[in-house]
């Protein structure tokens, strides 16, 4: 042990205020990380950045990155990746696993309901404003049966594991989640640079996600059709998420199209092919609603295809996810989740929300007032984790200044606990040593006809800036591998 | 008793530069209900592009134009023959009684059924200040309110063509206290639906008589939901 | 296979192909020059305007001093140069993106790797002391390319498209390198009687296109005009000659439209027609006028490259 404490670990420091997912209640390393944090401590600091920068050029290499517009030239970056991977066991995965499902059938069953009968409206379970505010909503969905009965095909399920030690949601994201080829080639990175620490552990696969993607999309294929046409549809090259887009197309074996390959003619969708027009039956679309079509949403949409809405209201093809999906992913339909499952499901939601207050309600206004220093206050219509007040960074005047705003406005504030990210050992190239850094999961939920299934790892992400709680890659986050394994 | 119309309308459109890849979506089909039927429709263009019969977002039947060739200059022509209806305007017998009915649109269910109807757009919006403008009296039923609302509005504002827009508001409307259909249209709507009743914007034509010609602009007015009544 | 991405693979193919020719031509004009028997051939000036021909910027004003160091940086590494090996790799990297799910990882990752390598040669260093290193990589690079693209594509049409783009792209650049040379070769006659026929231009033409060992062995002479040009252009056998290109081009082309009736308006007609006539002809005839000879080839080259386009990628 002593002689491990003295290579990478040496310099390690546990912060006792922090929950640190390598270490159990008493200080020890936790079993399931005993043996990847022997093999990982036989490794001197050297070793290991000379790993690091192969596995930097890997992804490099693969072409795996992002670009950077400075002001003479383009930069190519690759998402910062760590490789020292978080474990999950089979228990709390089970959790995880279950209560992904959970919710992600529950956003279905909504989605289905907000856009026919509206029961939950008209059982107040659910008030009516916070549909209709939405910006997400769309009319144009109302009557319609996608096939199979499916909305949210592909939900990205953002969870945290608090200092109490449970696992809560903090996010659902039904519209395009991105990130899971980022799973599979972090998985793939650290193969190549510590292929040796599998050998000691059972862990489960992710490369089986295109596979369930695939028979997903082909059981949601329009009535009719025997044998389905599956895309995907790509904003194209530009765009970040394209390596995802080109990734997900290759290891289905389809087609990856961009709206300009795609017509539509009396409602049917087609794409140019060197052999003429081919059919299409269900396009995986990775562009947001308001480009879909520029004929029925942005008419400067340049991206989408036009008619395309009109094909799919009559039937005629599929799309995945179905549009308007986002009206139940907003902040303002999240604090209302236990009682959606509550109502669709008769169950108890198995994965904890966030306790949220309503700024709108007096009580929990006053509440929210008296208790800044202990709340996150949020805008309810902010993406990106813009807006956010964090009650205990805050100076006096700071905090004046927030409650000013919410009196002023309270319809547009939440808040909710601040939660305490659990953090896992983090290797950091300024300081070339780990420290602790708070980490998320994002998990990926797939939904078809008579179908569902949870890749077993998810991305867990990283904020690499000292303290931050916030992981987006927007504001400077990495990930991690993320290992399920088989048993105990 | 049913009388038959037909409607003609003719659009040149001439382009400076050549016009590669473009689409049109035609909203102008009739709608077919129990006060309308649709005899014969024509729809042709200048190059001989193939019309596409499809719908829009809302399901309302639409002709798609997207001509394979470039262009400068295409023009359409649209031919309906409609068969149309005389059949007298309702009145407050039609309706179930003032409680009844505003019970129903006080009703939660309601208010989701129609919610499309009673929410309150750019151009429906009342200013502020303006919220009480024109109130319903809850001792009179809702139909008679509505009559109300249109000899209201009409002495209200003043019809002057050409001093509003499509995109003016009933900001700038109230204002100038003037306007065309459309803006008369549009501060009907915004009062129903401040008041509680559904209602939505309708665009046809009006009934001349002995055969108007010439350039006749569409006309604008407003279907209204009571509670109660039939349809 | 979608006609856009279509197009992406056989710009790729074409990209790939031009940007090692231009290599290759870049270091051997240079470094033959160097000791060169004549002094026309030797003369600095006379290489980098040859370098600027082939790349489609030629020198109009003979009275013009070219800068060497602004030449090699042009054609080899100028970001804004649009005919650079840079941007042609980039281009080849581009056109990969848009395919990226029909090629292999491997094939990907060696273009990617290739660009990389473009994008981060030291450009003081390449002007100065680094051409022949940079060139000789970049076609081993390419070299490394046309392995992948054989050793770990499907043989389908995604194959059979890259394979008809570096094919047209080939046998243009060897019937534009032809030309070059020809010019070069009447230019440089020297004190010789028979200087045209036995110019030493006529070895680096054999040079540029890797062939110069072969066409020894095959011919056991020293290289003329009229054996240079017969085994560039005529020899089916030799891997770089427009006739091999024509007949690759041709046999790809029919993975993508294999049907055998009589159809003048399709691409494998045209491409059957031009490899006809070549395939009977005499060197001879094609000496007595080379000039038309190479107009004609190019001109062929362009309506196939065309009909191309119509055929599988206009839509």
């Amino acid at each position: 042990m002593s002689n491990i404490e003295s290579q990478i670990f040496s310099s390690y420091q546990r912060n006792p205020d922090l929950y640190d997912e390598i270490y159990d209640s008493n200080g020890n390393i936790k079993d399931i990380y005993q043996k990847l944090f022997d093999i990982y401590g036989e490794h001197s600091i050297q070793d290991y950045i000379n790993l690091n920068s192969k596995a930097k050029a890997s992804f490099f290499n693969q072409g795996i990155t992002f670009q950077v517009y400075g002001e003479d030239n383009v930069q190519e970056k690759i998402f910062p990746f760590d490789l020292f991977p978080r474990i999950i066991d089979q228990e709390e995965w089970d959790i995880i696993e279950r209560g992904s499902i959970q919710r992600a059938k529950a956003l279905n069953l909504f989605l289905w309901d907000i856009y026919h009968d509206k029961k939950i409206l008209k059982d107040k379970v659910v008030p009516l404003e916070l549909i209709t505010s939405s910006a997400n909503y769309l009319d144009q969905m109302n009557g319609v049966n996608p096939p199979g009965g499916i909305y949210n095909h592909i939900s990205g399920t953002d969870i945290i594991k608090h200092k109490d030690g449970q696992y809560y949601v903090l996010e659902d994201n039904i519209r395009c989640p991105s990130g899971v080829s980022y799973v599979i080639c972090n998985r793939t990175a650290l193969k190549r640079a510590l292929f040796g620490v599998f050998n000691h552990y059972q862990t489960h696969t992710v490369t089986d996600y295109a596979e369930n993607l695939l028979e997903q999309l082909e059981s949601v294929k329009p009535k009719g059709v025997d044998i389905p046409n599956c895309v995907v549809i790509t904003p194209g090259m530009y765009n970040s998420a394209f390596y995802e887009h080109s990734y997900l197309a290759k290891t289905m074996g389809v087609e990856l199209v961009e709206g300009r390959d795609l017509f539509v003619e009396n409602d049917f969708v087609y794409m140019k092919t060197i052999k003429g027009p081919v059919k299409v039956d269900v396009i995986y679309r990775r562009i947001d609603d308001a480009f879909l079509d520029p004929l029925e949403f942005r008419p400067d949409s340049a991206l989408g295809v036009p008619g395309l809405f009109a094909a799919y209201k009559k039937g005629n093809v599929t799309l995945a996810n179905a549009p308007g999906t986002g009206v139940a992913d907003d902040k303002a339909v999240y604090t209302y989740m236990p009682d959606i499952i509550k109502y669709y499901l008769n169950e108890d939601p198995i994965l904890n929300n966030v306790h949220t207050y309503h700024c709108s309600r007096p009580d929990e206004l006053k509440y929210v007032l008296e208790n800044i220093p202990e709340l996150v206050v949020k805008p309810v219509d902010e993406a990106g984790g813009y807006g956010i007040s964090i009650g205990n960074r805050l100076t006096k005047e700071e905090i004046e200044e927030v409650k000013k705003q919410v009196k002023e406005n309270p319809r547009k504030y939440v808040a909710q606990p601040i939660m305490s990210l659990s953090v896992h050992p983090t290797y950091i190239d300024d300081t070339e040593s780990f420290e602790q850094r708070h980490v998320d999961l994002r998990t990926f939920t797939i939904l078809g006809r008579d179908k569902e299934f949870v890749l077993k790892g998810g991305l867990t992400r990283v904020a690499l800036k000292k303290g931050n709680l916030i992981v987006n890659s927007s504001q400077g986050g990495g990930s991690k591998d993320t290992w399920v394994l088989k048993n105990k | 008793m049913w009388k038959e119309y037909t409607v003609t309308y003719k659009s040149d459109n001439v382009y400076d530069n050549w016009v590669h890849d473009a689409y049109w979506q035609f909203l102008i089909i009739p709608v077919e209900n129990e006060t309308q039927k649709l005899l014969e429709f024509d729809f042709a263009n200048s190059i001989h592009c193939i019309n596409q019969y499809s719908i829009n977002g809302f399901g309302f039947d639409t002709i798609k134009v997207h001509p394979k060739k470039k262009f400068k200059q295409i023009s359409f022509e649209a031919t309906f023959k409609v068969l149309k209806s005389n059949e007298s305007t309702p009145n407050e017998n039609n309706f179930a009684k003032i409680e009844t009915s505003l019970n129903e649109i006080n009703s939660l269910n309601f208010k989701i059924d129609f919610e499309r109807y009673l929410r309150e757009t750019s151009l429906t919006a009342l200013p502020k200040q303006n919220k009480g403008i024109f109130k319903f009296e809850s001792n009179t039923g809702i139909f008679e309110n509505l009559l109300g609302l249109n000899h209201w509005s009409h002495s209200h504002l003043k019809y002057i063509a050409g001093v509003t827009n499509i995109a003016s508001t009933l900001e700038t409307i109230l204002n100038q206290r003037s306007g065309v259909c459309q803006d008369f249209a549009h501060l009907f709507c915004a009062v129903c639906r401040h008041n509680q009743v559904p209602c939505r914007y309708v665009a046809g034509y009006l009934n001349h008589e002995s055969g108007y010609l010439g350039n006749s602009q569409m006309h604008a007015w407003v279907e209204a939901f009571v509670p109660g009544s039939d349809g | 296979m979608l006609a856009r991405v279509a197009n992406n693979l056989f710009w790729m193919g074409r990209y790939i192909e031009r940007s090692e020719h231009i290599a290759r031509y870049m270091n051997v004009n240079y470094f033959s020059s160097l000791d060169a028997p004549n002094q026309i051939s030797q003369d600095r000036q006379f290489v980098l305007r040859f370098m600027l021909f082939m790349v489609g910027e030629p020198v109009k004003d003979s009275n013009k001093t070219l800068i060497e160091e602004d030449v090699l940086f042009r054609i080899g590494v100028d970001t804004d140069f649009a005919s650079s090996i840079l941007n042609n790799v980039r281009y080849a990297r581009e056109n990969a993106n848009s395919a990226r799910d029909l090629i292999s990882t491997e094939l990907y990752e060696s273009i990617n790797k290739f660009y990389h390598f473009v994008l981060n040669y030291p450009k003081e260093v390449f002007v100065k002391s680094g051409l022949h290193d940079f060139t000789t990589n970049v076609t081993e690079m390419s070299a490394i390319l046309r392995g992948k693209i054989r050793g770990t594509l499907l043989h389908d049409s995604v194959y059979a498209i890259i394979m008809m783009g570096v094919n047209i792209e080939r046998s243009t650049q060897i019937t534009r390198m032809i030309n070059s040379k020809y010019n070069d070769a009447l230019l440089a006659q020297g004190s010789y009687d028979d200087a045209f026929t036995k110019s030493f231009e006529w070895t680096t033409l054999l040079k540029c296109a890797e062939s110069y060992d072969m066409m020894r062995r095959y011919y056991k002479k020293t290289p003329t005009s009229i054996s240079t040009l017969e085994f560039l252009i005529l020899n089916p056998n030799c891997p770089r000659s427009v006739m091999n290109s024509l007949n690759q081009f041709y046999k790809h082309v029919k993975i993508l439209n294999p049907e055998r009736r009589y159809n003048k308006e399709s691409t494998a007609f045209l491409i059957g027609r031009v490899r006809a006539e070549y395939e009977f002809k005499y060197i001879e005839e094609i000496e007595q006028d080379i000039k038309s000879f190479i107009e004609n080839i190019l001109r062929s080259l362009d309506e196939i490259s065309n009909k191309v386009d119509e055929e599988f990628f206009n839509y």
